[in-house]
């Protein structure tokens, strides 16, 4: 499981696939102000990361892989 | 180059040439759908074959290839002699692709261009008349795609997105010579749903130094997101080379741009823009060091600067530019120069801007492309820079006047030209050169030619611009393998002029090669036809020099037939795997059927022979097969009950063994029970009880090959029809080949095949009975003896001798001929005995005298000959006679 959904927080670990983006973009229409942890996220289908842009979601944690984080800084317009 | 590709490469020269030969049928009938039809099943098929292979470009160009024709042959589009041109420039780049996997294994990367720009051309054909509303070809058309080597100028890049540590990185790497792109890359909507993960793929670039994320389109609720629809930009700047951005892109060129960024356009302080004129004095005393190359003291003077500033505001951004410079380039005074005048507006250097008159001081190894204004500045009151408006400007009025004179109206073409140039000059301040311009004017009115004011262009502006007049790259630096690429781009295509690589394998038909087997056979007889003529030079014209010289010529011809006959031999030659291919799926269905489990095991695939014995292998071994899948490995309770491993294995071996190919089918099954084959033989009356005393074990195996001879009780589908295993021995032996089979019960039956590797020569010893020759087979041959009159026995009515510990029964040819002749003895009262093998025994036959042997060609009886049993066939000999070769098997 890529994707793990808490009470107010949504984890990813390893690689998060097509498939978990559709359960995400449910989770986050029910659950708007789920905060997103990706410190153990090392890629993200690219369907995971429109439903992270589109839900101006805020990150707490970001990923360890600092390029990776980078990425996501700009997708997410963080910087 | 494995097999697959091979075959593919030459089918795709037959499919390419059966699509040039529709496309010239077209020509002449534009309305036929048949013809249409048969050239997009071409298309259709080369594209479909490409995908097996590893060949995007080939892919590609095949796929537009393949909906254009789609569209023709569904009345869509119409066919026009464009979309004729379009598609044989589409198939000679293929021919061209196929010749490079034909000759390196593989197609470069360097084809992606051309192979867009094709595929491309082709779709526009489809648009024009039916706009497609959906799907990717839609995509690919609606986006106009942009050839990597035609990018948008660098200076319309949203650099400044960049933050300044990597911007810095990205212009050190410059300086030190690295190429700088920057790639928008923008995966079609629908990309998620053919695999790909364009992110993935972006963070995999390689050089890559940065990268951003942009929506094409503000996201829409939450609730009306699609997730799965790719709305995504990509956007990287990488120190890759321009062929390893293609290689890497090379699935998805369409949707990429790779544009060349010189390293100075990165260059943009950013940072809080306070201040203001408060700098001028500093900027000033900049100046002045810097006139003055005073580097040690602007460089402290800056340091200086920095150090009180806040590293947060704009100016403390242009500092550290201006250090890394200084660092990096302390020679580009031209830079450092911008950057303290930039301090003033706090606006960043517009560098693309500057870039015309500035090349070898902002980025001398990759502005190289402009190196002409510079040194027109100095000589010539031409700004420096030119916009690229400009530029384009200059460029189209020369290829105005390049365009001929012969028209009436050339004053006014003349004098317009010169009055853009006027309001030209005018607007980038060079009024200096405007009265030249008059001058050279009024002389090519004067001339009525269009010279004078060309050479005046020349002289001011170079002409190196003009390339491309109207592309902005113009403006912006091509490097040496762009010019390289779009040199190539205009001539890929082959034409009749151009050296075709022909394929490597001709198909022929088997008839030619017949012929020539038939015609190499006569002239292998007509060779042999030699030394009788040396003989009756030598014997009866008594000429023995000629008779020599006759003998050395036939020694040279002979070597030459030979090797002709060799030759021809090996053109027939087919690899076993043509017989072996059919067996893992004819097992695999078997054995299923029969809920066996059965491991099939192939070797020697590569062993080849002859196309006449490899096809006669064909049946007998599917029969063979059959028989071990059958009767041979056992159901999988059975044999592990037996401690044999539940899957049961055939194993089937092809080897070549001097000339004679081998085929060994061998299974570990439950073997052949001699009791039962002897019990079976009784009852069907192919033994008597007198002989199955006698028989061995072994000889009670090999009673499966006599005929009438079937073991199995219940008669499957499979084998077992009563048509058994004499028929392979029949069908074998017809193509002078041994059977062997071995078994032992419990532990499985060996089948050994021995054929000859080719059926075209026969090697006969020619024997003399009654007057007449006969060839015998040497095959059959076991030995030549003379037996003495005395040692010759009758035991009742038939004839035998002992050899050797043995009993020889002798039968006299003539009689077996039907002669009442016989056999004439020599002077010492020996017979001359044939020794033969038949089957396991041994027969003598007796002759008048032995002959040499000779290699004949075997010419079957035909005709009402054909009835006639006891010859095999007939050959021609040297001296033109007729030589009948006996079927030993028959006549005994």
């Amino acid at each position: 499981m890529a994707i793990t959904f808490k009470k107010d927080r949504i984890v990813f670990s390893d690689v998060a696939s097509g498939e978990d983006a559709e359960r995400l973009l449910e989770w986050l229409q029910k659950h708007p102000k789920a905060k997103i942890d990706l410190s153990a996220c090392t890629h993200l289908q690219p369907a995971n990361l429109q439903v992270l842009m589109a839900a101006k979601c805020s990150i707490i944690a970001k990923p360890k892989d600092k390029l990776l984080a980078d990425w996501i800084d700009s997708a997410l317009q963080l910087i | 180059m494995n097999p697959l590709l091979e075959q593919f490469i030459s089918e795709s020269r037959e499919s390419l040439q059966g699509i040039g030969e529709k496309l010239m049928q077209l020509e002449k009938e534009p309305e036929s759908s048949e013809l249409m039809t048969e050239l997009f099943r071409f298309v259709h098929t080369l594209k479909g074959n490409s995908g097996l292979f590893d060949l995007p470009e080939l892919t590609r160009v095949l796929h537009a290839g393949e909906d254009l024709m789609d569209a023709v042959r569904n009345g869509e589009v119409a066919y026009s002699p464009l979309l004729a041109d379009r598609l044989l420039d589409a198939m000679d780049f293929v021919g061209l692709l196929c010749d490079e996997i034909d000759t390196n294994g593989s197609t470069d990367a360097k084809h992606v261009n051309n192979s867009v720009r094709l595929a491309d051309s082709l779709r526009q054909l489809i648009v024009v008349i039916v706009p497609t509303t959906e799907g990717a070809s839609s995509a690919v058309v609606n986006e106009l795609p942009i050839v990597p080597e035609q990018p948008d100028p660098a200076n319309q890049l949203p650099l400044s997105d960049i933050p300044e540590e990597i911007s810095m990185a990205a212009y050190r790497a410059a300086v030190t010579g690295k190429p700088l792109h920057w790639l928008a890359y923008s995966p079609v909507e629908e990309c998620f749903f053919q695999g790909d993960d364009p992110f993935y793929q972006a963070r995999q670039t390689p050089g890559i130094l940065w990268g951003d994320i942009t929506a094409r389109t503000p996201w829409p609720k939450l609730a009306e997101l699609d997730p799965y629809c790719c709305v995504l930009d990509f956007s990287i700047l990488s120190t890759a080379t321009l062929e390893e951005l293609q290689e890497y892109y090379r699935y998805v060129p369409d949707q990429v741009r790779i544009i060349p960024v010189p390293g100075s356009f990165l260059i943009l302080p950013q940072g809080e823009p306070n201040g203001g004129p408060v700098y001028e004095d500093f900027v000033a005393d900049a100046l002045k060091m810097l006139h003055a190359n005073n580097i040690a003291g602007l460089t402290h003077a800056t340091r200086s600067m920095l150090d009180v500033s806040n590293p947060n505001l704009w100016l403390s951004a242009a500092l550290r530019w201006l250090l890394l410079v200084i660092e990096l380039e302390p020679d580009n005074v031209f830079v450092c120069e911008r950057i303290l005048l930039s301090l003033r507006t706090m606006t960043p250097p517009v560098w693309h801007e500057l870039a015309g008159g500035c090349d070898t001081r902002i980025n001398g190894d990759v502005n190289s492309e402009l190196p002409h204004n510079l040194a027109q500045e100095e000589s010539e009151p031409v700004p420096a820079m030119l916009s690229p408006e400009v530029t384009a400007l200059i460029a189209a009025q020369r290829e105005i006047l390049s365009l001929p004179d012969d028209i009436a109206w050339l004053a006014g073409r003349l004098k317009s030209v010169a009055a853009s140039l006027s309001g030209c000059l005018h607007a980038i301040g060079a009024n200096g050169i405007i009265q030249s311009l008059g001058a050279a004017l009024d002389e090519a009115l004067a001339q009525r030619a269009s010279a004078p004011l060309l050479h005046w262009l020349d002289s001011h502006f170079k002409p190196s611009v003009d390339a491309a007049p109207f592309l902005p790259q113009s403006v912006q630096p091509a490097t040496t393998t762009q010019i390289g690429q779009s040199v190539e781009e205009v001539k890929y295509g082959r034409r009749a002029e151009d050296s075709y690589s022909g394929p490597k394998s001709i198909k022929v038909d088997q008839v030619k090669i017949d012929r020539l087997m038939n015609l190499i056979g006569e002239m292998v007889v007509a060779k042999n036809a030699l030394p009788y003529l040396a003989g009756r030079a030598e014997n009866v014209f008594g000429v023995r020099d000629l008779s020599r010289e006759i003998k050395s010529q036939y020694a040279v011809i002979n070597r030459i037939a030979e090797e002709m006959q060799d030759t021809i031999m090996q053109v027939r030659m087919m690899p076993v795997s043509f017989v072996f291919q059919r067996f893992p799926r004819l097992v695999r269905d078997t054995s299923h059927k029969l809920g066996k489990e059965v491991n099939l095991i192939l070797e020697g695939e590569e062993t080849e022979a002859d196309k006449n014995i490899i096809e006669s292998l064909g049946d007998p071994l599917v029969h063979i097969v059959r028989n071990s899948l059958d009767h041979g490995v056992e159901m999988p309770d059975v044999r592990r009950a037996l401690g044999k491993p539940a899957t049961g294995t055939i194993f089937i071996r092809a080897t070549q063994e001097a000339d004679r190919v081998v085929i060994e089918i061998r299974d570990d099954g439950k073997g052949i029970d001699p009791e039962i084959i002897k019990r079976l033989a009784l009852e069907k009356g192919i033994i008597d009880n007198e002989r199955l005393e006698r028989l061995t074990d072994q000889e009670a195996v090999n009673l499966v090959f006599a005929a009438g001879f079937s073991t199995a009780s219940v008669i499957s589908d499979l084998s077992g029809r009563g048509v058994g295993m004499d028929v392979v021995r029949t069908a074998i032996e017809k193509v002078n080949g041994t059977l062997q089979l071995e078994s032992e019960k419990g532990r499985g039956t060996r089948i050994r095949l021995s054929l000859p590797l080719s059926m075209a020569v026969t090697n006969v010893m020619i024997v003399e009975s009654n007057n007449q020759l006969f060839g015998v087979p040497i095959g059959s041959v076991v030995e030549t003896v003379r037996i003495p009159r005395a040692d010759i026995h009758t035991i009742k009515k038939n004839q035998a001798t002992v050899l050797r510990g043995r009993i020889v029964p002798l039968k006299p040819l003539n009689s077996l001929l039907g002669q009442h002749v016989p056999p004439r003895a020599n002077e010492e009262d020996e017979l001359a005995v044939l020794i033969v093998s038949l089957g396991d025994e041994s027969v003598g036959i007796m002759v008048d005298n032995f002959r040499e042997t000779v290699e004949i060609i075997l010419k079957p009886m035909t005709g009402v000959l054909a009835g006639l049993s006891a010859y095999a066939g007939s050959a021609l000999l040297g001296d033109g006679s007729v030589l009948m070769v006996l079927d030993i098997k028959e006549i005994l």
